[in-house]
């Protein structure tokens, strides 16, 4: 680089005045001043009468004088330090005479200030009631001028209640979001970010001040008795972000097994109220887009949940539903009806079951996602305090507890939010199913009576149903109980004696099961009743393995016998085809003495048994019957 | 969240607590394992996921306006929703030498929780702090902790570590984000007068004030989180000063 430096000299420029350039173009300068020269040249330009601050204001209107002045002095200073030496001499003067009077005033040897009285003024009384009189009125008329100012205003604000000031609306508006000032603009939030979500679709808004002309046909301007108009005007607009514009939610509901699967878009069937009204108060505005802000993300959590699980029948995400099988022939369907958006052309097919859509499910997608949004802010603290804040309480004891790799593995999984709630889907379905055969149950089976009592409190994936089967006018006799716990695809069921028996969510289990349960009280009620009648159970057998195979559960029987001994009761309780009733005497009637058989005693072995036509015998259910039945036999 | 990390450390700590406490067997059932379990600890180590740096900011205030502080602190910190969250430790703090009496000793600190007795213990090492200079808003300081089991007592003990000192906190917890605040008083342990079980019947106070501290766990290199602390600090100002603080220079005051 320095092959390319130049060179630079540097000299102050001539600053001597030139005085005679001669005419060989020499030019002649003149001698600068001397060091003493310059001194007092310098000196004569202070002037010392203008020192003082009283002297300031004649010198900004004299300030063009005071340079003429300068110039004009006409005598050539005998001696450069005169004009110098002349007003120091008066200023010692002045400050010798202060001297001296500050000396006798605070001396008083020689000489002693002494104040002279004066003539008080001469008072003109009314002269000075003119004079208060008249600042009192200036006074009064500022006093009354602001009073009138105020009036007036609040006469104002009365008169125009209906459109409050942007400020107010703002402090408002700032109560229920969160606003922040970028440069010229007022920016609010309405995204669930602070809440937990991790969603990543913005949710600003813009606020801004409404217009101030009256563009709205709906109130005339300035008239105190107008009507009300019904839409509330207000100070300030809001701006939510286009796709979040209108109002939108989750649609549940099941549908029975659909050959064609459509791309059938959800629309709701008037999306004409959106777009209606401009200049609506923002607080429904801002929560009909924080609504859509929900939904969205919830489908969108659901959509990719669905993409990611393994079902042995996959889930479907078509447009904005997820189909989903809950049981085999039924399928769930989530669908996401968004009204402010403009949709394209195959539109509009209103699926048929669009009434009957599960509120319940939808309520529980709210909260699952609320629950995910909870989990990712709430951490537990660490106890002690020094510990990482993050782990779970489980994850913390791992360590220390030496926990194995599978039970770390299972740590980190957790249920989707699809299959909790495909789940609660499983358990509502089932539990419509069971109340259904149950119902049925009770009205088709008439003779003992059948009740059921469904728990109060239950859970969104479980429920529990006591049933009860008793004999009219006969419950403290027998009476049978069942539990059936109702699980998301199967049952369970508890009986009084300790059985426990699964069963999948076909219903015609539960029924024949059921079936089963009431002829097995029938018995149990009959050898209850022999013992209150006074009979004797001689026999009896839960399981009877004899006569024919029944097509669901075994036949019962038990053998009952009189007080005396005379007569026998038999009865066959059968699930298939019902009771058979037979009856038996015990000395014969019909002996006759044959050829081998010639004693009189061998009548008493008991004849053989008969049966008794059920149907023609008298008594309101079996067991009243059975009654009637022994106390007949009792009596004869 | 670190859930490598957590699993490392467990695995790693496995190795630990199996060492002293059980006997031959698992010993060797450790030394089977022993590839995959180094082998993810040195993943871990490459991919610098493991929180080992603890950035640190502490201040103090008088017991007359605690109170204030901590309404503060509530109306700053995440879930408002949620009752104060309240923390009783006893924290002892042991060293080892080397041999020859080699200078400095080896500080490891122990720590549980007196009001949740189901938790784990801890056990922290914390390194030298960094104070930095001007450009570094927070202290910076090496911080490996682990849960334990409660035989660390007698762990440390039989490696040879001496306890110099302990003392009990007790205070109050919050959180933002990734930040933790402790708001705790210090109180001595008269030892004469501990009853059985380890509970402590007296207790005084050191002092007159709380000790506020502001601390993130992360892995080292994160330095963006500092300027958040230094932020959140400064919202805290007029009451509490959080700043940075140089131990050499308290203990060699004049």
């Amino acid at each position: 680089m320095s092959a390319y430096s130049v060179n630079i000299s540097v000299e102050a420029p001539v600053e001597n005045q030139i005085q005679e350039i001669t005419y060989d173009g020499q030019e002649i300068y003149t001698p600068p001043l001397t060091m003493s020269e310059h001194l007092t040249k310098l000196a004569q330009k202070i002037d010392f009468a203008k020192c003082g601050p009283e002297e300031l204001n004649k010198e900004i209107t004299e300030i063009d004088k005071n340079e003429d002045e300068a110039e004009q002095s006409t005598a050539p200073p005998l001696w450069p330090w005169d004009s110098v030496r002349n007003k120091l001499r008066n200023a010692l003067t002045e400050v010798s005479v202060l001297a001296d009077v500050l000396s006798i005033a605070k001396e008083k040897h020689y000489m002693v200030l002494d104040p002279v009285p004066q003539e008080p003024p001469e008072l003109k009384p009314m002269v000075q009631v003119y004079a208060r009189k008249k600042a009192l009125a200036g006074a009064a008329s500022v006093l009354l001028s602001g009073a009138d100012r105020l009036k007036n205003l609040q006469a104002e604000a009365l008169r125009n209640r209906t459109t409050p000031d942007f400020h107010i609306e703002l402090l408002r508006l700032r109560q229920n979001f969160r606003l922040k000032k970028v440069s010229n603009s007022i920016v609010g939030d309405l995204s669930y970010r602070t809440a937990g979500s991790k969603f990543a679709q913005n949710g600003t808004f813009e606020v801004t001040k409404a217009e101030e002309d009256g563009d709205s046909p709906l109130s005339p301007p300035c008239s105190p008795n107008a009507s009300l108009s019904n839409k509330p005007t207000s100070a300030l607009r809001v701006t939510v972000p286009s796709e979040l514009q209108g109002v939108a939610f989750i649609k549940v509901f099941f549908q029975k097994d659909q050959d064609s699967l459509t791309a059938a878009q959800l629309n709701l069937p008037s999306s004409s109220t959106a777009n209606a009204i401009p200049d609506m108060y923002w607080q429904p505005k801002l929560e009909a887009a924080q609504n859509v802000l929900f939904c969205k993300e919830l489908f969108n959590q659901l959509a990719k949940d669905a993409v990611q699980l393994q079902s042995p029948i996959p889930h479907i995400v078509v447009g904005n539903q997820i189909i989903a099988s809950v049981l085999p022939g039924i399928q769930l369907v989530i669908g996401l009806c968004h009204s402010g958006v403009s949709t394209d052309g195959k539109t509009a097919v209103v699926p048929p079951s669009s009434n009957g859509h599960d509120h319940v499910l939808e309520h529980s997608l709210h909260q699952l996602l609320r629950e995910l949004h909870h989990k990712n802010t709430h951490h537990p603290f660490p106890h002690p305090s020094s510990g990482p804040i993050g782990p779970s309480k489980r994850r913390r004891l791992a360590g220390p507890c030496a926990v194995d790799r599978e039970e770390l593995m299972q740590m980190t999984q957790s249920e989707t939010m699809l299959e909790q709630v495909i789940k609660q889907a499983q358990h509502i379905n089932l539990r419509d199913r069971t109340l259904f055969v149950l119902d049925r149950l009770a009205k088709d089976i008439k003779d003992p009576l059948i009740t059921s009592h469904w728990n109060a409190l239950n859970s969104p994936t479980q429920s529990c149903v006591k049933i009860n089967i008793v004999a009219h006018m006969y419950d403290t006799i027998c009476r049978t109980s069942l539990l059936i716990h109702v699980n998301e695809t199967t049952l369970k069921c508890i009986t009084r004696d300790g059985r426990v028996i699964h069963m999948s969510y076909e219903s015609q289990e539960l029924r024949d099961f059921i079936m089963c349960q009431v002829y097995l009280h029938q018995m149990t009620a009959v050898q209850n009743l022999a013992k209150c009648m006074g009979w004797q159970c001689l026999a009896n057998s839960a399981q009877l393995g004899v006569g024919a195979v029944e097509p669901f559960g075994n036949a019962s029987s038990c053998v009952l016998a009189s007080p005396t001994g005379e007569r026998l009761i038999s009865v066959r309780c059968e699930p298939k085809s019902g009771v058979h009733v037979t009856i038996a005497q015990s000395p014969r009637k019909d002996f006759f003495p044959g050829q081998l058989v010639k004693e009189r005693k061998w009548e008493n072995l008991g004849g053989s048994f008969k049966e008794v036509r059920w149907d023609k015998m008298e008594g309101k259910n079996f067991l009243n019957k059975m009654e009637l039945l022994m106390a007949s036999l009792t009596s004869s | 969240m670190n859930e490598m990390g957590v699993t490392t450390n467990s695995a790693f700590l496995c190795l630990f607590t199996s060492a002293s406490a059980f006997g031959s067997p698992i010993v060797q059932m450790a030394q089977q394992t022993v590839n995959t379990a180094i082998d993810s600890l040195s993943a871990a180590l490459k991919s610098n996921i493991i929180p080992n740096q603890e950035y640190f900011l502490q201040g103090s205030i008088l017991d007359s306006s605690v109170e204030v502080l901590l309404h503060r602190l509530r109306g700053l910190c995440d879930n408002v929703d949620t009752t104060l969250e309240t923390f009783h430790d006893h924290e002892m703090c042991f060293s080892i030498r080397g041999p020859n009496n080699a200078q400095p000793a080896l500080q490891l600190r122990v720590r549980r929780s007196l009001d949740h007795n189901g938790m784990p213990m801890q056990l922290r090492y914390i390194g030298q702090p960094e104070i930095g200079d001007k450009s570094r808003p927070t202290v910076l300081r090496n911080s490996i902790d682990i849960g334990t089991s409660n035989t660390v007592v007698e762990f440390l003990t039989e490696l040879g570590c001496r306890k110099d000192f302990e003392y009990l906190a007790k205070g109050y917890m919050f959180r933002k984000g990734r930040m933790k605040i402790t708001v705790f008083k210090v109180f001595k342990i008269d030892e004469t007068r501990k009853m059985s079980g380890g509970a402590f019947e007296s207790l005084t106070a050191l002092t007159h004030s709380y000790l506020v501290e502001l601390s993130v766990l992360a892995p080292s290199g994160q330095d963006a989180i500092a300027d958040d602390m230094r932020c959140f600090a400064e919202q805290l100002r007029p009451l509490v000063q959080l700043e940075k603080i140089d131990y050499k220079r308290l203990v060699h005051g004049p």
